[in-house]
């Protein structure tokens, strides 16, 4: 029996199975992909697979660390930190159309500045091609020059954004509303500073209020739930328990800015993490920032905190407080320095109200008081502060308290750059100490004849008699021997006793000032001839005075002349004039001038030195140290001396010149610089007051003070002094 | 058997079997590589869906437990039936698959953004999954009819019955499974001997629509994709692009399948899939669970048995005793093969993303049960040739 055909297994055809082979080749193939790449995936990089996992499930929140105080000498806490309530709103969590309104303004404040940067490079091309043209300056005609100055208006300004009034939507009013009712504040302002935050940093929580009570505090902590995007926290503020003593020392703090991210010195510091800006929070930025804490939370792809103990553990680390910074300041002496100096500025027939003081260890440049006067409340700073009230204490007006005179106070000196002088004149031998010069009252120098304070004549006398009296005469016959010199002596000296060139004090924002040089004068007057002839101007007339500066001649000899006295063009800081003090007291040794003492732990138990090893050492002769000390002690204490009346009676020796600077057309300034040897404590004190009159009238009598102070002398008295010298 | 029957050619329509006392057989090694896939599947929902809804941790479990049972029965049912009888019903089966797909279209609920479910009281029915079964059967029909002509007259028919099917479910939008259809109507043209050059012809062809619809018509104001799928396949060319939603999603589930390393994390630590990083968790990248949860060792056993099913899809093939089951079981296993492919090779990083269900592993009714139906026609072909063989054998001895 046959079977039927279509039962009979047919016989594949050479094509299908060759089909079925390709099939079956491509299947393997396939296959083989699909493995390798599953064996690459998982064993080949699982690893780094399972940490992307990791890092895609952990949330780390910061826990910040509060900062380390900063004490006095005596373990006194100048600057500590408190735990404050501040409010904060998450823009992510606020109301669609408070959040769309924050979006479209920054959206229109960007879009205003891209205008103002077309401007910009508009005007760009437009000088550009205007050069191009011809070589020739191309006149522009009235059109063109309208066009540019359009141009010109629209880059330098972006257009301002009218801010949007608060949406219409009932519940950003009421949030707000609500909100401002509990922190006394107008919702308006909430609105404000919400939308231009959000609209500068969007996804960063606003703070709309910082120190809030605590009433208000447990009550948006306990109803959570009705103000959705409102978050009440808890934050470290720096707090000052004596205001505005010091205040110019400690600086402030501020998120670390995106710049200083990329800084080598801020390493490992994380986005958002708040460090010192200026002053000692700055310099000791890494002993007293402290280490932040942090808590790992386990979140799902939507970001929501996951509950369940099991899978999602929650880690803590502690954060830890910073390190405490002791200073070699005095807290003591600090208060009295700062009320001696408001008393001489009080004291002053000018009107005086700002000044400065420095006092310090000469052996080693341990600061003991430094301080600038009118200061502020330093306690403005530990919150987010106003403009308004930024810019008060940065006007005139008020005396710029904010500036920190004694490092950044650039002034002349007057008769206390005497001892550098005599440094200088000393041992480059253009004198000995008892070469005599008879003063006749006037110095004459070409056409030019300068004189003393009041035309006094002090007759034949050397140099110890110079400073005692404050001999102009003497000096500027000095500085006048010295320019003949090769090798501009008085500039080097000057500048090796630590003139125009940062002290290396552990403060940022010191100021190196200048010690005037042929270079610098030679430079600067070739910069205003330049720009005198570009414009077409008289040689020295007042329009080329305004339009390109005051360099009108090269360096000369009347220039030495005036350095050696301490006026012209020399600008120096009392921390200077300070270091410069302790190198005739210490005997040639030029100290770095000092804050930070010690770096403790939060116990106050010593943890690591802070070294300021001496920048140099110079190798004065004792003659020539000796002979400048006696001057210098003979005018605080011999007749005729030009402080001995500010320093009768006062029980040690004090060695000490005054200065008074002339400052244009602004009233003199009163210098005083001393030092007193004590083997056990000995100081310098440079005090300076902006429109104080003569050294002896309002500057030496602070310094007395100051001293009185030091070696707990019970004198309160304002000696205001009578001499009228330079 | 009588004498009388009349002989027939083999690619002309067989007489009925009534009254034929056959002896089906399941092929053994098949069924094992669809039960052992069930149960991979079922491990990996149980992990992956515990916490999906509220309440009720085994929903998933227990319907795709449902489903895989069902499916094994319409196995066992569709290896009963004679395939070669579907042939006369070519018109109904082509004509009934495209009437179902335009049926959602009038009755479809929209399913994030796409209307490709029918909506009934148990289940919902994804019409273009059984597509995917009616498209192979009555092409392969078709096929089989033309064999006496072949030609580019054949090729251009088949594409073209293919296409339309395919088209229609890529508006619902539907582009895996019109991707499928295309993938089979190839297989098709490729087991039935079609010339390379019609291939050459077709792949420039396609080339050309390619570039029209991703590049020339866009360009012209046209969209024939929706932006999301071209986002979806052309995302996987620059992956370290996390930005978009498709790159990220591809981006977590390589994270999750490298994360399992060698033999996975578990359940209790899977966290890519129990914190809803890894999308679509129980069903387009269900693979990734597997990965994620047990390694590569688990992934290994998957592609493993994957491989299996491929090798007895491509083993009935050439025993079958006609064209006919040879170019179904054909189309049926290339079609598994385009769809492993696309879904795995999608979760490990080397597709683009086009929302292929893996086979007998992704959650879902609808592909379960034509996958079953599918195997279950290979069964058929499989019964069919033994049966043929042995009367050989038999007429042999």
């Amino acid at each position: 029996m046959p079977p039927p055909l279509d039962e009979r297994r047919p016989t594949m055809s050479p094509q299908l199975a060759r089909r079925v082979a390709i099939l079956g080749g491509a299947a393997l193939v396939l296959f083989a992909a699909l493995f390798f790449r599953l064996w690459f995936l998982e064993i080949l990089s699982g690893n780094s697979y399972v940490s992307q996992a990791a890092q895609n499930r952990v949330r780390k929140i910061r826990i910040e660390a509060p900062r380390g105080d900063i004490v006095d000498r005596n373990g006194r806490t100048l600057v500590k930190t408190r735990q404050a309530a501040v409010v904060q709103v998450l823009p992510n969590l606020l109301p669609a159309a408070e959040r769309d309104l924050a979006a479209t303004y920054g959206q229109r404040v960007s879009a205003a500045e891209r205008v103002r940067l077309a401007a910009a490079a508009q005007l760009r091309d437009f000088d550009r091609t205007r050069r191009k043209g011809s070589r020739k300056r191309h006149r522009l005609n009235a059109a063109q020059t309208r066009h540019r100055r359009v141009l010109l208006r629209g880059s330098r300004k972006a257009k301002a954004v009218p801010l949007p009034p608060i949406p219409a939507d009932p519940r950003v009013r009421r949030l707000f509303d609500r909100l401002g009712r509990i922190l006394a504040i107008r919702p308006a302002t909430i609105h404000r500073r919400v939308i231009q935050q959000v609209a500068q940093t969007p996804y960063a929580a606003v703070t709309v209020k910082t120190d809030i009570g605590p009433a208000a505090f447990n009550y948006l902590l306990e109803r959570q739930a009705e103000f959705p995007g409102i978050r009440p926290e808890v934050r470290y503020l720096r707090s000052y328990p004596y205001g505005q003593l010091a205040a110019q020392l400690f600086g402030t703090l501020g998120e670390i800015s995106p710049h200083e991210l990329k800084l080598k010195r801020y390493r490992g510091v994380q986005p958002g993490v708040r460090i010192g800006k200026e002053g000692l929070e700055q310099a000791y930025d890494r002993y007293l920032r402290g280490e932040d804490g942090y808590y790992r939370q386990v979140v799902d792809a939507l970001g929501r905190a996951c509950d369940d103990p099991v899978k999602c553990a929650v880690r803590r680390v502690k954060p830890q407080q910073g390190q405490q910074l002791k200073l070699t300041l005095d807290l003591g002496l600090q208060r009295a320095a700062t009320q001696a100096v408001e008393r001489a500025a009080a004291a002053s027939a000018y009107g005086a109200r700002a000044g400065a003081f420095v006092a310090m260890d000469p052996r080693n440049g341990d600061v003991l008081a430094l301080g600038s006067v009118p200061s502020f409340d330093a306690n403005l700073f530990a919150k987010p502060i106003s403009q308004e009230t930024y810019d008060r204490l940065s006007s005139d007006a008020a005396g710029k308290p904010l500036l920190d005179r004694a490092i950044a106070g650039v002034y002349p000196t007057g008769s206390t750059f005497k001892p550098i002088t005599s440094v200088a004149a000393l041992e480059s031998g253009t004198i000995t100490p008892g070469t005599p010069y008879t003063d006749t009252g006037s110095f004459k120098l070409g056409p030019q004849t300068f004189v003393n304070a009041k035309n006094a004549k002090y007759g034949t006398i050397n140099i110890v008699d110079a400073l005692r009296v404050s001999s102009d005469v003497f000096f500027y016959n000095l500085g006048n021997q010295l320019y003949g010199q090769k090798g501009q002596v008085l500039q080097t000296w000057a500048r090796r006793l630590g003139l125009g060139r940062p002290t290396g004090i552990d403060l940022p924002g010191e100021f190196a000032g200048l010690v005037p040089d042929r270079q610098w004068r030679d430079h600067g007057f070739r910069l205003y001839e330049q720009c005198r002839k570009k414009y077409g101007l008289g040689f020295q007339s007042q329009a080329a005075l305004f339009k390109c500066g005051g360099i009108d001649r090269g360096y000369s000899a009347g220039d030495n002349v005036n350095l050696a006295v301490g006026q012209g063009d020399l600008q120096a800081t009392p921390l200077q004039m300070a270091t410069a003090y302790s190198a005739v007291e210490n005997g040639g040794k030029v100290v770095t001038p000092h804050l930070g003492s010690e770096i403790e732990s939060g116990q106050g138990s010593r943890l690591q030195g802070l070294k300021f090893p001496s920048r140099r050492t110079l190798g004065i002769s004792d003659t020539t140290l000796n002979t400048i000390r006696e001057g210098l002690h003979q005018a605080a204490s011999a007749q005729g001396g030009t402080s001995a009346d500010v320093f009768k009676g006062f029980p040690y020796p004090v060695y000490g010149k005054t200065g008074t600077a002339e400052r244009g057309l602004n009233p003199d300034q009163s210098w005083y610089v001393c030092y007193v040897p004590n083997p056990a404590r000995p100081i310098v004190v440079a005090v300076t007051i902006e429109r104080g009159g003569f050294g002896a009238e309002t500057a030496a009598p602070a310094a007395r003070l100051i001293l009185a102070k030091w070696f707990g002398v019970n004198d309160s008295a304002f000696h205001a002094g009578s001499d009228t010298s330079r | 058997m009588s004498a009388t029957t009349p002989i027939t050619p083999a690619s002309e329509p067989p007489p009925a079997l009534a009254g034929r006392q056959i002896r089906l057989r399941l092929d053994p090694l098949l069924v094992l590589a669809a039960v052992g896939l069930v149960v991979c599947s079922l491990i990996a929902i149980k992990g992956a869906t515990a916490d999906d809804v509220p309440g009720d941790p085994h929903y998933y479990l227990f319907r795709q437990a449902a489903f895989g049972g069902l499916g094994l029965l319409l196995m066992w049912g569709c290896s009963r039936v004679d395939y070669s009888r579907l042939r006369e019903l070519k018109y109904v089966l082509y004509g009934s698959m495209i009437a179902s797909i335009v049926v959602v279209y009038a009755l479809g609920a929209v399913t994030k953004g796409s209307k490709r479910w029918i909506e009934t009281p148990f289940f919902n029915v994804q019409p273009s999954e059984l597509g995917k079964v009616l498209l192979v059967v009555s092409l392969s029909a078709f096929l089989v009819d033309r064999m006496r002509r072949p030609g580019r007259q054949t090729t251009a028919r088949l594409m073209l019955l293919g296409l339309v099917p395919a088209m229609l479910v890529m508006a619902q939008p539907d582009l895996g499974s019109a991707l499928v259809y295309v993938a089979g109507a190839l297989g098709l043209l490729f087991v039935a001997g079609t010339p390379w050059r019609h291939f050459a012809a077709l792949s420039a062809l396609g080339a050309v629509a390619i570039a029209l619809t991703l590049v020339a018509l866009p360009a012209a104001g046209v969209n024939v994709l929706k932006p999301y799928q071209v986002d979806r396949l052309t995302s996987f060319l620059h992956p370290s692009d996390v930005a978009g939603k498709e790159g990220y999603q591809q981006q977590q589930s390589k994270i999750a399948i490298g994360s399992g390393e060698k033999t996975g994390r578990g359940v209790a630590h899977a966290t890519q899939t129990s914190l809803n990083f890894l999308p679509e968790h129980h069903t387009d990248f269900i693979f990734a669970v597997v990965g994620e949860t047990y390694g590569f060792a688990g992934a290994a056993l998957v592609l493993s048995l994957y491989a299996l099913l491929m090798w007895r899809g491509l083993h009935i093939l050439t025993q079958a005793k006609n064209l006919f089951g040879a170019l179904i079981a054909g189309g049926i296993t290339l079609m598994l093969l385009f769809q492993i492919f696309v879904n795995v090779g999608m979760t490990v990083g080397i597709m683009p993303i086009t929302g292929v269900p893996a086979p007998l592993l992704s959650y879902g009714g609808s592909s379960m049960l034509v996958t079953f139906m599918a195997l279950g026609l290979l069964q058929s072909i499989a019964a069919q040739a033994r049966e043929a063989g042995a009367l050989k054998t038999r007429m042999a001895v």
